[in-house]
């Protein structure tokens, strides 16, 4: 490779770098990455659309760049395909991704930003950086359409998986999966008080699940059990609400019945004085 | 939960706009920090040169509080080093006063090599992904092996010391040691979750403060990161508070301290005694 030549070996940036591009390689069912003929801190990489969501069926392609002091800062994605889900063109906000720098662990690769880059996509955007709002069907069509899509230095990109399984994930990037899981359900329950389209927004809340279902199973109940809370904090919220509305009828209703009372009060005691 | 802070403050306010505006702002102001950040890092050297102690009273020429404890100071200690206040200050200092200290007595520095070799299986045990572990672990064995096989004392520490300024190296050396730290509480969680404040576990506390680079640190971090090398360290505090003498605390208690540091609200300097 003409890279070993023009890069500092030594460099421990650049042998990570090297060291990713081995273990990336052969590409998987799910992704694939490499780094550019000619430029190490610059990736191409394809993934495949998530099953059971509107990108199924969908091949997206995108860059990487990787900043000069990598792996201490995250990496940046950008999406070249037009998916519905991000704008391409632009760094997209991930919460491992450039954006969120003090949330990113140099322990983290470019294998986890592209497994939380396909988790992320089925997770309503609600206006962060860089999201795009497409109905369910202008992304299935959009899915379709990407399996022509071309790019201009790696050519079509519906070639570049393989049928290889990914490998099994590990604990950390299970547990990332997990925590980018747990960001969407906040952003489903802020949806639903916008807006009361909640029935797209429970859709991938359950691909989601199952995501992680399959990956592993024993988290799942961990998983359920910290998406009570938010459910609870908000069912709490709206009874809060309730009550006061209810105390606000009662308080009314008795200030009527009082002011009968006072008024019937005052009146017999006016015809009272006025008798005697 | 590890949810990275803005999604918290995304979520404390109300309306989707707000959000918006919210992000754009933090946005601004994480750019204004990076650029500062960047000005601090182009000013101060890593770890920088032996400095007599004295010198620093000039820091302090306005502040007789201050002076006065530098004097006091200047009866234990001989020379300071400063550190790059990145927020890795403490990691980078322990790490470089601790081995700068074995390379003075070789049975001490193979021991540690040898139980340092040892660590990464350990790592990947609890959890952590084993190829990223180790391109850090190998990179922390080689920086050993480089100053370990530099038969003169002085040469050793001249290379420690120019290895932890470059930059790639010298972040390697941080992160290994985070990942340690990281290990060690994970390891110990029962003992340390009673030390940890606002944070549901130990785990997550190890992914929002300890593994992430230039996330400053605390007791906690300083205990478990002795822990996790097998050494004491005698943290020095000097602040602008009464009394004339500053405040020494060893760190486990009772250790015989290995490495010596100076804090000053927010960050670590290295001491070196008389």
């Amino acid at each position: 490779m003409s890279l070993e030549s023009k890069y500092n070996l030594k460099s421990p940036g650049v042998k990570r770098l090297m060291r990713e591009a081995c273990e990336l390689a052969e590409p998987t069912e799910e992704y694939h990455a490499c780094p550019l003929e000619d430029n190490l801190f610059e990736w191409h990489f394809t993934v495949k659309g998530p099953p059971s969501t509107e990108f199924e069926g969908g091949y997206y392609h995108g860059r990487i760049l990787l900043p000069s002091q990598y792996p201490m800062q995250p990496p940046n994605i950008i999406l070249l395909t037009p998916n519905g889900r991000f704008e391409v063109n632009k760094k997209i906000c991930l919460s491992i991704s450039g954006h969120h720098p003090e949330s990113w662990q140099p322990s983290w690769s470019i294998r986890t930003a592209l497994l939380a880059l396909i988790a992320f996509m089925p997770v309503p955007s609600s206006g962060t950086i860089g999201s795009l709002d497409y109905t369910e069907e202008e992304r299935k069509i959009l899915a379709r359409k990407s399996r022509n899509w071309e790019c201009s230095i790696c050519g079509k990109i519906v070639d570049k998986l393989s049928t290889v399984k990914t490998p099994e994930l590990t604990q950390e990037e299970s547990n990332l999966i997990k925590q980018i899981a747990l960001k969407a359900e906040e952003e489903v329950h802020r949806k639903e008080v916008t807006n009361s389209n909640t029935e797209n927004s429970n859709d991938s809340e359950d691909t989601l699940r199952q995501r992680v279902v399959t990956n592993i199973s024993h988290s799942n109940v961990e998983l359920h059990a910290s998406t009570v809370d938010p459910k609870d904090a908000d069912s709490s919220n709206q009874n809060g609400v309730w009550n006061a509305v209810i105390a606000i009828l009662i308080s009314a209703i008795v200030l009527l019945i009082l002011r009968r009372i006072f008024f019937y009060k005052c009146l017999s005691l006016y015809i009272y004085i006025l008798i005697y | 939960m590890v949810i990275v802070i803005m999604g918290d403050e995304a979520k404390n306010s109300s309306t989707a706009t707000e959000d918006v505006s919210q992000l754009n702002q933090d946005e601004l102001i994480m750019a204004q920090q990076r650029q500062i950040e960047k000005e601090i890092s182009e000013t101060i050297p890593l770890v920088g040169d032996l400095e007599n102690i004295l010198l620093l009273e000039h820091e302090y020429s306005n502040d007789d509080v201050y002076q006065e404890k530098v004097k006091n100071l200047a009866k234990k200690y001989k020379s300071i080093r400063r550190t790059r206040p990145d927020g890795n200050c403490f990691f980078r200092a322990f790490s470089f006063a601790y081995i700068e200290r074995l390379l003075d007595k070789k049975e001490d520095f193979d021991a540690f090599y040898k139980k340092t070799a040892k660590s990464k299986d350990d790592l990947v045990e609890l959890g952590f992904q084993q190829f990223t572990v180790e391109d850090f672990y190998d990179t922390y064995l080689d920086v050993l092996k480089r100053v370990g096989d530099i038969a003169e004392v002085e040469g050793a520490k001249t290379e420690l010391h120019s290895l932890f300024n470059d930059q790639g190296y010298s972040d390697y050396m941080v992160v290994y040691l985070r990942l340690l730290t990281s290990g060690q509480l994970q390891k110990e969680k029962d003992f340390y979750s009673c030390f940890i404040e606002g944070h549901t576990t130990v785990e997550d506390f190890c992914h929002q403060e300890v593994e992430p680079m230039y996330k400053e640190s605390d007791h906690i971090h300083i205990i478990a990161a002795c822990a996790a090398l097998g050494t004491g360290v005698r943290v020095v505090y000097m602040d602008r508070g009464t009394g004339k003498a500053v405040t020494e605390h060893d760190l486990p208690e009772g250790c015989v301290p290995s490495v010596h540091l100076l804090y000053r609200p927010g960050h670590y300097d290295i001491l070196y005694p008389i």
